[in-house]
This record gives structure tokens, C-alpha cells and sequence, in this order.
């Protein structure tokens, strides 16, 4: 009964079509558009070669665009993998009662939309009525207008995303650790060995498969879950501050029109991605190899 | 092993300090739709309004086609969880019960899509739909839609769980295999798939980009879309009907969740133990 090809060739034709037509056939597209100068209405499409890609490399905005991106990362991965990677272990290991209390609290707003997050947020980021500029001033300091400001804007759009993932992350991780066997921490334990030494090379190495696809999961979705802020906040703003490696595909396709330049960065952006995700896959590789 | 109360009492107070801040908002947002405008800039920090009003509800009902968003929404939400529901269940089948070539790296391509970034995509994906004329239609949000490579991933994870003698019983009595995936395989998987399609339907219905750029129409709009109405250049001065909206929006998801928490904390459990 195996060897009739055609039969999971059926079962697997829906899925199939649907992910060739839309995400693998618009890679291909955004490659051609990339080579043209075209503003994504007018029937004139010019092949400029690869003059996009020289113009996006010479150009200071690739510099910012980077450094964006990197701030950001930095920040999401300390809110939203450091914090709830030490949290979930205290939740694993350090408490006795209440943790599913705990959990199911703590992932109530993984479960409502972005653009809520957004908006709440403008309220409480507001700098002049707001509750944080209230609780600033009840200290005597003067609340920065968050969202308009080049040095506070990605902090601020990295806390909604921070606040609304927080809780996801934080069960993912909490199932990792609650399967770290308890016998070998209490046969530590005897042992005398330090908390230290306890999380350094038994919950760290055991965790480390769940770890890291949390780690990549923060990165991959965290810079387009920002998009959602920044498209109803900021646009990428103050002058292109807030703005990063996959929002610039949208601003330059949606926003300027600059359909072949927002192409070569699409290409880009899909190329950093591809080699991240390759990385994370030789690592998860060694991780599990090493764990057998 | 005798618990100490009080080596643990502060890792509570941790956990307490954390749960205050992911509230905090929530709270926020309710209360504030409560509040009359004077409330909301007179008593920002009070989380309880003095007086509770429905003002901010009653106009939004009476400003904006509420009933049209939610139909839209929901339209929208319920298409791609049945679509992804049926396509995940498939594929994952495939995958489970067939020995061909090129399996790893058909399901590793299809797993692939789930993290190709949005932005990447969009541009060739809104020229397609609008060449074929479904702008402003729930239809051309969903159809990109349709299948999920974390959707296939889940799948095929339950279903390796199933006992392999079941399914050879069954292929014993010449059962068909679409016979062996609806009567021996589904009945066993049916709790992963309603967690699986609860989460499907949460997330498209809080879904922001993709429909942001299909429905122009005001008409047409979702609930989160309509969000957006809400917000000035200057921060916006509508904060108590912003939230009302706000808090409309959040609801079914919200009471998804409550009603389903165990189910859907164990999902997200599962699905990451193995990236």
C-alpha cells in the first residue's frame, strides 16, 4: 500500500499548493522585482540590474537599519528569553504551590491582538497624562515623550512586544524545565553542590534544545511582532529611528512605493533570516547530539 | 524532603511583582472604558472608576458599524482555523503514514514558510489578490492562509504518537487510508485539534498586517484594523471609546482562553519542547 505515490501526493497537495503559491513563488517574485525600478501601479517597469541592491548598500540607512534591528534584538532577547528563562526556573524548581495560577495569569496577553497592545500602550506611554508620566512626576522627573523621541522609541515598542510574549515564552520554557528530572537535582543536592552549579550544568544543558528555538522564536517573530506598533506608532519614526530589517520592506513597498528597492530588501532581509535559521539548526543538531 | 515556607516566600513575591505588571495594562484598558473623559485625565491611576458608565460603549455602538467588524472578524478567523485545521491534519497524515522520497525535505519546506518574516512576502502576495479582484473581501485575507507549517509540524508530532498496531489493524481489514485517518486516527487526536484550532482562531482573530492591507474599505475592516481609527498624530483625546473598542476586541479571545486555559497551556507546552 506504499507505494502508490499519488496517495500522500493528495494529502499533501493542499498544504503544498498553498505554500508554493504564497510564501515560496513571492520569494521568487520579490528576486525579479528586485532587478527593476517600478512604483507598483504604473505599467512602466524598468530592468536596472543590480543598481537596487548597490543604492541600498551604499546608503546610509543600511547602517541604521542594522544597528536598529541589533537594539532591538538585544532588548527583546533580554525581556522576553533571559527574564522568562530565570523566571521559568524559579517556577519549576523554587516554588511549591500556585505555579499553574502563576502560568495561566501570566499568558493572558499572549492571547489578545498586537494592535490592543498598541493602543494601551499609547495611553500609558501618553507623556502628558499618562499613568507613567504621572508616576514619573510623583518623582519629580519629567516623562520623555516616548514614541517621539530617537533614544526612548525602540525601548518603548520593545516593552509592548516584551509585555505581550512574556507570558508564551515563559510556558514554553516552563514545560523544558519541569522535565528536567528532579532525582538528579536532589542527587546534586546531596552532594552539596552550589545553586550555581546545580543550574549551570544540569537545568542549562538539559533545557538547552527548548532554550534555544525560544531564543531563535524571540528574534525570528519578535521583529515582526514590533511591525504592528511601529506601523500604527511610529511608521518607523522619528526619522527612520524606530525602524527595522523587516518593517523597511514595508515602508519602501507600501509606504514610498519604491517597489525594486523594497524587493532587494525583502531579499535581504530573507537571506539573514535563511542564515539564522540555518545556524540554529546545525546548533540544535550538536545540542541533541550532545544530550544523547 | 520538608518544605521550608519561608525559603520560597520571596520567589512569591517575585511572581506576584510580575503578575501586577502583566495585569496592570489589562486593567487599564477596562477601566479606562469606563470612565467619563474628565475621569480618565482626573483619576488616571485609580483603576476603579467612581462611577461606572456605558457612555463610551453606547456611542461606539452608535458610531461605528460594530456588527459589520465582528462578522468580518469573525469570518475571517473562522475560514483560516477550518482551512488550517483540515490541511495540518492532512499533511500531518502524510507524513506519518507514507514512506516517500523527499520526505524530510518537503516537510522541512513547508515548515520553512512558518518563519519567512511577513514584510518579505506581502508585496507579491497583495499584487496576486488584487489581479485577482478580492481587495476588500474576508476571501483575499484567508487565501494565503490556508495552510500552516507549525499547523502540519503539531500534527504530525500527535499523530507519531498513535499506538502503531491501531493502524495496522486497521490496514488488516483493507481499511482505506482516508478511512484509517477519520475513524482510527481522529477520534484519538480530537482534544490536540481543538487546542490546535483555538489557538488558530485567536491568532487570526487579533491578526493586524495582512488584513490592514487587503481591507481599504472601511466596510470591510476587522476588529483590529478598526483600532486604528482610534489613534491622532497627537496620541488621540477618544481614550475612553479607544478602549471600549480595545476591550470589545479582546473579549473573545479572552474568553476563549479562560474557558480553555488548560487545554491551550498545554498545547503551547508541547509545542515547543521540540523546535
Amino acid at each position: 500500500m506504499k507505494h502508490y505515490h499519488w496517495q500522500p501526493a493528495l494529502f499533501l497537495a493542499p498544504a503544498i499548493i498553498v505554500s508554493l503559491l504564497f510564501s515560496y513563488w513571492p520569494l521568487l517574485q520579490d528576486i525579479w522585482l528586485s532587478f527593476h525600478s517600478w512604483n507598483m501601479v504604473s505599467p512602466n517597469m524598468k530592468f536596472i540590474g543590480l543598481q537596487n541592491y548597490l543604492q541600498l548598500i551604499s546608503g546610509p540607512e543600511l547602517i541604521k537599519v542594522f544597528s536598529n534591528t541589533f537594539i532591538y534584538i538585544a532588548i527583546l532577547v533580554s525581556i522576553n528569553f533571559l527574564l522568562p528563562y530565570l523566571l521559568s526556573f524559579v517556577m519549576a524548581h523554587r516554588i511549591h504551590r500556585f505555579s499553574f495560577f502563576y502560568r495561566s495569569i501570566l499568558f493572558i496577553p499572549s492571547t489578545l491582538s498586537l494592535a490592543v497592545a498598541s493602543i494601551i500602550f499609547l495611553w500609558i506611554f501618553n507623556p502628558l497624562a499618562g499613568p507613567i508620566s504621572l508616576l514619573l512626576s510623583t518623582m519629580g522627573l519629567d516623562s520623555p515623550s516616548w514614541f517621539k523621541d530617537p533614544s526612548f522609541v525602540i525601548m518603548a515598542i520593545s516593552l509592548i512586544i516584551g509585555w505581550k510574549v512574556f507570558g508564551y515564552n515563559l510556558i514554553v520554557l516552563f514545560a523544558a524545565m519541569v522535565a528536567v528530572p528532579k532525582d538528579l537535582i536532589e542527587a546534586a543536592k546531596l552532594e552539596n553542590a552550589s545553586s550555581w552549579h546545580i543550574f549551570r550544568h544540569i537545568i542549562v544543558p538539559i533545557t538547552s534544545p527548548t532554550a534555544l528555538y525560544v531564543f531563535v522564536i524571540t528574534i525570528v517573530f519578535g521583529l515582526q511582532y514590533v511591525l504592528v506598533p511601529l506601523n500604527m506608532l511610529t511608521q518607523g519614526g522619528p526619522d527612520q529611528s524606530s525602524t527595522n530589517l523587516v518593517y523597511i520592506v514595508y515602508q519602501y513597498g507600501f509606504v514610498f512605493f519604491q517597489t525594486g528597492k523594497a524587493a532587494a530588501f525583502a531579499v535581504l532581509t530573507m537571506l539573514v533570516y535563511a542564515g539564522f535559521l540555518v545556524i540554529k539548526s546545525k546548533l540544535l543538531n550538536k545540542l541533541v547530539h550532545y544530550e544523547n | 524532603m520538608k518544605i521550608n515556607k519561608s525559603y520560597n516566600f520571596h520567589w512569591h513575591i517575585l511572581l506576584l511583582i510580575v503578575v501586577l505588571i502583566e495585569l496592570w495594562p489589562l486593567l487599564f484598558m477596562v477601566s479606562t472604558s469606563f470612565k467619563t473623559m474628565d475621569q480618565i485625565f482626573a483619576a488616571t491611576l485609580n483603576p476603579f472608576p467612581t462611577s461606572f458608565i456605558l457612555d463610551n460603549y453606547l456611542r461606539v455602538l452608535h458610531t461605528l458599524p460594530l456588527g459589520s467588524y465582528i462578522i468580518n472578524t469573525f469570518i475571517v478567523a473562522s475560514g483560516i482555523t477550518i482551512a488550517k485545521i483540515f490541511t495540518s491534519l492532512i499533511a500531518g497524515f502524510a507524513f506519518v503514514y507514507y514512506d516517500f522520497r523527499h520526505k524530510e525535505t518537503i516537510f522541512n519546506a513547508l515548515l520553512f514558510t512558518f518563519f519567512i518574516p511577513i514584510t518579505v512576502i506581502i508585496m507579491p502576495n497583495y499584487l496576486l489578490i488584487s489581479k485577482m479582484g478580492l481587495l476588500n473581501t474576508p476571501l483575499g485575507v484567508i487565501l494565503p492562509q490556508l495552510a500552516d507549517g507549525m499547523g502540519i509540524f503539531l500534527m504530525r508530532q500527535t499523530m507519531r504518537g498513535i499506538p502503531k498496531p491501531l493502524i495496522e489493524a486497521g490496514q488488516l481489514e483493507n481499511a482505506s487510508p482516508w478511512h484509517i485517518l477519520t475513524r482510527i486516527m481522529l477520534p484519538l487526536i480530537k482534544p490536540a485539534i481543538f487546542a490546535m484550532g483555538i489557538v488558530f482562531f485567536i491568532d487570526s482573530w487579533n491578526q493586524y498586517f495582512w488584513p490592514l492591507l487587503v481591507l481599504n474599505d472601511k466596510a470591510s475592516y476587522t476588529l483590529p484594523i478598526a483600532l486604528q481609527m482610534f489613534i491622532s498624530a497627537e496620541g488621540g483625546s477618544e481614550w475612553g471609546i479607544a478602549m471600549a473598542v480595545a476591550t470589545l476586541t479582546s473579549l473573545p479571545p479572552l474568553l476563549l482562553y479562560l474557558v480553555c486555559q488548560r487545554f491551550i497551556i498545554n498545547t503551547f507546552m508541547q509545542s515547543g519542547v521540540k523546535g
